[in-house]
Parts: C-alpha cells; structure tokens; sequence
C-alpha cells in the first residue's frame, strides 16, 4: 500500500510518539537515557508530523485527503481510520509543531526531576498525551475519535498529577478528571444524536448532516457538543478546571494543555458547526460570539488579579480561547445572514488566532517553566531582578508577552486586528436587532486587548524587572540550551506569522475550500503580499512588515538627534532618591498586588476585594509592631455556580446511598427486577 | 458449504436446547453441591454438541473451535476446578435458599414462560428451530435467579456459568455463524477468568467469616 507524502510522514509522527512511549518506559531505571530518548523521539515525531502537515497545505485546495486505516478492524463497525483532510491537517501542523517545540524544551526541563520524580513515567504519558491529542485531529471514525478523546484525557490527568505529594495538585488533578468526563459524556450524547440520524459511524457520513435531522434535535447537539467541548476548550463558566490543573502540571505539560489540548476543544466546534451540522441557525453564532466575549473578558480580569506566574497564564489562555470563539462565532453569523465571504474572513480571523495563541502561549509558559526551574517559585512577589540573571528566558518571555497583547507587529496583533476587521463589517450585514452584538463584541475585545497589555506589563514588569525580591530570584541562573532552544522556535515562529501574515494565509485557502467553500487569500493580500487587507473598502489594511520596516529606520533618529544635540549637556549621576530612608530596598518595589489594584477597584462589583489588616502595637498605633495584612478577591463561579452544585449532589448521593445494602442480594435483585422491566417494556 | 439446515438436525437441536434447559430445573433444586457441578457439566456437554451440530451441518467451523473450547473448559476444567475446591473446603450442601424448593420451581417456570413469550417476535429470524433463543432466554433468566436465591458463594459461581451458556445458546441461535470468534473467545476467557477469581475469593470469605455464605459479606460496609 502506498500513501501520499503527507500521510507517511503521519504514521512516521504517530509511531514515533509510540515508540517513545515504550521506550520511555523500558529505561526507566536510567533515568538520563529515558528522558533523551523520550522527548528525542517526541521532538523528531513532531517535526515529522509538522512536515507532513505543512506538504499537505501548501499542496492547495485541489489535493484529496489521504485516508487510510491504522490498522484493520478487530470487532465489526470499528474502524481505526485516519483522515487528513484541511482541517486535520491545520490542527495536525498546531499539534506537530507544540509538539516539536515543547519536546526540544522537555530534553532539557526533565533535569529537574532527576533524582526525585520518575522520568520514565513523565516522558511515557507525555508521548502518550501528544499520541493521543494528534489522533484526536486526524481521527475520521466516532469511536478513534472518543477513544483517543479518552485518552487524551486520561493521560493528561496523570500528567497534571505528576508531583502528587502536594495536596494542591491532588485536587487539581480530580477536579480536572471530574470536568474531563463530564465533558466527554457530553461529546459522546452529541455524537450518538449525529449517529441517530446517519446510522453509521464515519465522518464521511456525518459531512453536512444538520440538513437532514429534525432542528430540535439539530440544537440539542449543538448545545451538547458546545458543553462538551467548551469545557475542554475553557470557556466561562466551564473554565474553573484550567487556572487550578494547569499551574501545578509539570511545565513542559502545561504548555502543552495550554498550547494544543485545549484548542481540541477548537477543534471538535469547528468540526462540528461547520462541517457535520452546517447551516447554522442565527442564535449558534450569537451564542458563541457571547460565550466568547465574556470569557475574553472575565478571563483578562481575573488573569490581573493573580500573581502566580502559572495561574495568570492560565487566565490568559481562557480569555484568548474567548477571541478564537468571537472569530467562529461572527462566521456562524454571516454564514446563515448569507454572506459566506465575510464568513471565511471570520473563520480566517478566528483560526489565525488559534495558532497564534498556541505559538505564544506556549512560549509563555515554557518561559514561565524557565523561571520555576530556576527560583523553584510560581509566586511572582518573589521574584524580580530576572533579566539580569535569565537574559535569554526574559527576551523570550518578552516576546511572548508583545504578541499575546496585540502589539504589532508580532502575530498576536495580525489575528486580533482580523477579529476586529471582521466584527466591524458585520453590522451591516443583518437587519435584526442582533446586529447590535457585533459593535458590542468588537468594544469588549478592545478592552480585553488594553487589560491583557496591562495584565503583561505586570507579568513582564514584576517578574524580570528591578531588584530581586527574595533569596530565590537572587540566586537564578540561565537555564540550559535545550530550553532555550525550545523557547526561541516558538518566538521564531510568532514573529514569523506577525510579519509575514499574507503567506500564511495562503496556507489556509483548503480549510477555508473545505468548510465554506470559500478561497479569499488573494482577496486579503495586496501590494504583492505585503499587505494585508480587509475585505470591504471601508475597511483598512495593515502591513505588519512594514511598520518593522518603518521602525528599524526611524528608531535611529531620534539617537542621531540626540547624539547632535547632546554634546553640551553634561551628564551626572547620582543616587536615586530614597525619602530619606536609608538606602532602598527590594521590600519598597512596587507589587503585583499594588499594580492592579485600580483594576480591581474600577472592577469592585465583580471581584468584591476584601482585606483584612491586624495592627500590633504596644503604645501607639503609630509605631506598630506588627503589622498583618490579608486580601482576596471573590471567585464568583466557585462561590455561585459549583458550590451549591456540589453541595445538592452531595447531598443528592447521600440520600441515593441509602439503597446501598451492601448485600449481594441485593444488588443481583436490582439487575434482575431492572432486567425483567426492560423485558416486559419491550414487549 | 451453506447447506439448509435439514428438519431433522433442527429438531435434534431443539431437542438437545430442551434438555439444557430440564438440567436447569434439577440445578434450581439441587441442594447437593458436587451433583451441582456435575448438571453444570452435562448442561455445558449439551451445549458443545449443539455447537457441534451447527458446525457441521452449517460448514461453519470456527463454531466447532467454540464447541472444543466448551469441551475443555465448561466440561473438563471448571468442574474439575471446583469440585477440587468444594473438597478443600469442606462443604457439601446448600443449606438454607432464601426461597424454599417447591416456590423456586414454580419462578423458575414463571421466567420460562416469560422467556417464551418475549422471545416470540424473534422467531422468524432463527436458523436452529424455533425454541433455542426462548430455551436460551430461560436459561438466563432462571440462572439470574439461582444467584439471587443462592447463598454459598459457589454456588453463585455455578448461576453464573449457566447464565453464561445460555448467552452462548443465543448467540449460535441467532445467528449461523455465531458471534465473531474473537468475541466469542473474550466472552470465554472472561467467564474462566471470573470462576478462578471467585475461586479464590470463596476461599478468603471462609478464612475470613467462617462461613461461605456471602449475606454476610455486608459486614464489610463502614
């Protein structure tokens, strides 16, 4: 059998992450040996499965999917077949390349563990998780598809209880595995109304089927699979599982979650809206466009009020999960008002942005690993004075940061700038009332653009700037080449995809050919590529290349002007001013609790800030002897939603236990009399 | 190969399902355990030939793999297993049913009825005369029964391994060429798998109550 180019590079991915699996294990005992050759194996399958992704994109729309079966089918409808069609392989190349990245990045963060964790065992789930995150993308059969689901899931519990001594861990990682299987039972309810209505268990067969199911049914799996897949996806309220799993995974692991799992959950909507429901009612796209504009925002504003480094992250990610679904969102919007056009610049916008934010999401967090690995801290009023001693890690991370705040011209601006572009155009485009969302939307996400720039500058600020604020940020030290190296790919490729936006656009034309039946890469590129456009005249254009350009020439000028100028003035130093006090110390640096306190006052009714100050003091309150000082912000869905959910089914399950005889008579009798009324009822 | 099945091999296999299900009536009455094993035994030769049967009048010869399974395991090593076991344990009756005798045959023969009648739209769709899927039916019915009654742990091990023949039963009923082979062999592997582990749990509820009798197993609550 013969297979096209892309899809042997696949296999060779696929099995590669197997046999590092294998291998990982099979060396356990030399610890050195089994991270080598787990993440080696994992890093080499990423690139492979990155280049057939690549080969099968830039091949264009005319290039009919390779499909083929992993291997043949051990029991009857169950077939493991495999399928990289457009949207596959878009996802493939995001997976493939995390993949690539995180892995050259792990060879190098493993170190940390030597001598107390197991390696063996990290880099066996690892390939495991990544194994099973890309048969998710390129599945093309209901059951690959939820088993490997499973798996993903699975494997990434584990992972995220990796350093399982720590209490806070152990309830991350249940509270993670309970939201895993609610979601997967959701996904599972959706798919088997789709089955209902194709009766058979292919993707083929379930290509454009909303045509053909009755429109209650229609919204019921819309419903189920955006429960489904926005709890794996992060969305508010679903997301509480993402800012507790992710800061106590290993990092190398949280980038991975953060990066590639959750935009699964992208994957599985776009999947399903798109491709196997089609025609979507009005209210899909206003629904996801709400979800995602509050999730964009809440998740900005609770990302200010941390200052762990890994949980602040975490936020971030719900918030750029939310812009990806304002994207999907005004697409499933246009698509039914008719305008299938502007419908693929949404979904451009919005896939643009998927990728974007698994590049600097990643490069973030792998940063945020390089600080952990070095002052053994997520706490950031800990650290501080970085740069000096990381100055690799903080270049990086800085990068990361410039992107993920939408500043040109890395890629973080290209596909906000998109988003934006595409919500602008869409007020025209319906007489309903609901046109109002689209202005609405397009406010918020410029808010959430201002706080999420806020929210960096305090990450960047705080952890790498001025003096170090403990023992730990004082005795950092640069991490090593791996990690380095891992770092820099991924912010090669953020300024790669900020500056040249119109090639890369071009490699969406299949998907876009697939899902809409649009190609409009042309449309969106002028002055040779360049350029990028809007679609409408009255929209604008953006060339990020050339305000780097501009940049690079004028940054000079002022320098040259200075240099002219200056020659008169002389310079002195002195030390800065210190109110007197003797000498300044790290204790006197501005905090990150300081720095978004006008945040949190502006957002009061949201976070309803409490603190709590003790005062000890023998004579006056003025000479206070100690001073104690506490202050919390409300989580509101923990407090509102999922406290009195966990109370009524605790207090459900007790009432239902009282049928727990523990008598195994019983129990046989419960089946029996169950057995005997399925009987009759059949009858 | 695929030769009609003649009247007569019919109505043999009618006749051997009818018998299975006659040496479930003496299982649901038989206080004697080693007798219990033996019905278990002949119950599980019956089946084997059925499964012959089919084999050979159907041309359908991985059934004939399934009937030298049966041979070797229901007939041969699971009796022989548990009757080791019953030695070493030392005890002989069933002594105290939840239902008495006379009440347990007249349910028995209530779910056979039952069975009859919920296996009658299938009729047409068997291949083997039209009583196996309601003897098979029956057969896990009563067997689920026999457990529930029951309250020696082994003899919960027998119910069982009747309930799993008559799965069997309608699994060759049903169908011609029974299920595929490899579930068919799953399914086999399970139940051997399942008596040894019970074997061996029996064992440790005597060492640790003093009695085989599973009721009190709810000890182990709290």
């Amino acid at each position: 059998m013969s297979l096209p180019m892309p899809a042997t590079l696949l296999v060779i991915s696929l099995c590669g992450y197997l046999i590092g699996a294998v291998g990982s294990l099979l060396f356990m005992r030399r610890e050195r040996l089994a991270a080598g050759f787990a993440f080696g194996a994992a890093t080499l399958s990423g690139l492979s499965g990155l280049l057939g992704a690549l080969f099968f994109l830039a091949g264009g729309a005319g290039v009919a999917p390779p499909q083929f079966e992993l291997f043949p089918p051990l029991i009857p409808y169950i077939h493991f077949s495999v399928r990289l069609d457009a949207l596959s392989a878009f996802f493939l190349m995001l997976v493939s390349l995390l993949g690539l990245a995180i892995s050259a990045y792990s060879l190098g963060y493993a170190k940390g563990f030597f001598g107390r964790k197991n390696v063996g065992v990290l880099g066996a789930f690892y390939n495991a998780l990544v194994l099973a995150t890309t048969l998710t993308v390129v599945a093309d059969n209901i059951w690959l598809f939820l088993i490997a689901w499973e798996i993903m899931a699975l494997t990434a519990y584990c992972l995220v209880s990796f350093e399982h001594e720590i209490v806070e861990t152990r309830k991350a990682g249940v509270l993670y595995f309970i939201m895993s299987h609610i979601d997967a039972g959701c996904v599972i309810l959706g798919f088997l109304l789709l089955f209902q209505a194709s009766g058979d268990y292919s993707f083929a067969s379930l290509h454009n089927l909303g045509a053909e199911m009755a429109p209650g049914k229609r919204d019921a799996a819309f419903l189920l699979f955006l429960l489904g897949f926005g709890i794996k996806a992060g969305i508010v309220p679903l997301h509480i599982w993402l800012p507790a799993a992710h800061p106590v995974a290993p990092s190398n692991v949280s980038a991975f979650m953060s990066g590639v799992l959750i935009k699964t959950g992208i994957y599985g909507l776009t999947r399903v809206c798109f491709d196997f429901l089609g025609a979507p009612p009005l209210w899909w796209g206003v629904t996801l466009l709400t979800v995602g504009t509050i999730s964009a925002v809440l998740g900005v504003l609770y990302a200010l009020m941390e200052h762990d480094l890994k949980r602040l992250l975490a936020y971030h990610s719900i918030e750029n999960i939310g812009i990806i679904l304002m994207g999907l969102g005004a697409a499933l919007m246009f698509l039914n008002t008719g305008h299938p056009v502007l419908a693929t610049f949404a979904l451009i916008a919005g896939m643009y942005h998927t990728i974007n934010h698994a590049t600097f999401k990643g490069l973030l967090f792998l940063g945020a690993g390089a600080v952990l690995h070095a002052t053994h801290t997520r706490n950031m009023e800990e650290m501080g004075g970085l740069i000096k001693r990381m100055p690799q890690t903080a270049f990086y991370f800085l990068i990361g940061a410039v992107a993920i705040s939408a500043l040109p011209p890395l890629n973080g601006f290209v596909s906000e700038w998109l988003t934006y572009q595409a919500l602008l155009q869409g007020f025209g485009t319906t007489e309903s009332m609901m046109r109002l969302i689209f202005p609405l939307s397009g406010a918020l996400l410029a808010l959430t653009g201002a706080l999420a720039a806020a929210c960096f500058v305090k990450a960047f600020g705080i952890t790498f700037l001025a003096q170090p604020r403990s023992a730990h940020a004082e005795h950092a030290h640069e991490v090593g080449p791996a990690m380095r190296l891992g770092m820099g790919l991924l912010a090669v490729v953020c300024v790669v995809l900020g500056l040249f936006p119109t090639q890369f656009v071009r490699l969406l034309d299949p998907l876009t050919q697939q899902l809409t039946g649009q190609q409009i890469s042309v449309q969106l590129s002028a002055a040779n590529g360049l350029v990028l456009a809007s679609l409408s005249e009255k929209g604008g254009t953006v060339s990020t290349l050339g305000i780097t350009l501009m940049a690079v020439c004028l940054l000079p000028v002022p320098f040259g002007l200075w240099l002219v100028f200056s020659r008169k003035t002389k310079v002195r130093r002195g030390p800065t001013w210190d109110c007197g006090q003797r000498g300044l110390t790290p204790r006197m640096e501005y905090t990150a609790t300081g720095f978004s306190k006008p945040i949190r006052m502006i957002f009061k009714a949201l976070f309803q800030p409490r603190r709590d100050v003790q005062r000890e003091y023998d004579f006056s309150p003025y000479f206070a002897t100690n001073i104690r000082f506490e202050s919390h912000v409300e989580e509101v869905f923990e407090q509102r939603i999922y406290r009195p959910l966990r109370i009524l089914i605790l207090r459900v399950s007790r009432r239902i236990r009282t049928i727990q005889h523990g008598s195994i008579h019983f129990y046989l009798l419960y089946i029996f009399i169950t057995l005997l009324l399925l009987l009759m009822f059949a009858l | 190969m695929n030769t009609p099945p003649t009247e007569t091999s019919s109505q043999f296999i009618t006749l051997l399902a009818s018998l299975m299900l006659v040496v479930q009536l003496l299982l649901a009455v038989q206080r004697m355990l080693v007798t219990n094993i033996r019905l278990f035994a002949l119950q599980s030769l019956l089946l084997a030939a059925i499964a012959t049967v089919v084999a050979c009048v159907f041309g359908a010869w991985h059934v004939l793999v399934v009937a030298v399974l049966t041979l070797i395991g229901k007939v041969l090593f699971l009796p022989w297993w548990l009757e080791r076991l019953v030695r070493r344990i030392k005890i002989g009756q069933e002594i105290h049913p939840f239902v008495n005798m006379p009440a347990s045959m007249l349910i028995c023969g209530a779910l056979t009825v039952l069975s009859y009648v919920v296996a009658r739209p299938f009729t047409s769709l068997e291949r083997l005369g039209s009583n196996t899927l309601a003897v098979a039916i029956a057969l896990l019915l009563t067997g689920f029964f026999l457990m529930i009654n029951r309250r020696k742990a082994i003899t919960q091990v027998l119910a069982l391994l009747t309930m799993e023949n008559g799965v069997m039963l309608a699994a060759i009923a049903l169908t011609t060429y029974g299920m595929p082979l490899v579930v068919e062999i799953g399914i086999f592997f399970d139940v051997v798998i399942a008596v040894m582990v019970l074997g061996i749990l029996v064992f440790r509820i005597r060492e640790s109550f003093d009695s085989m009798d599973v009721s009190k197993l709810n000890e182990l609550k709290w």
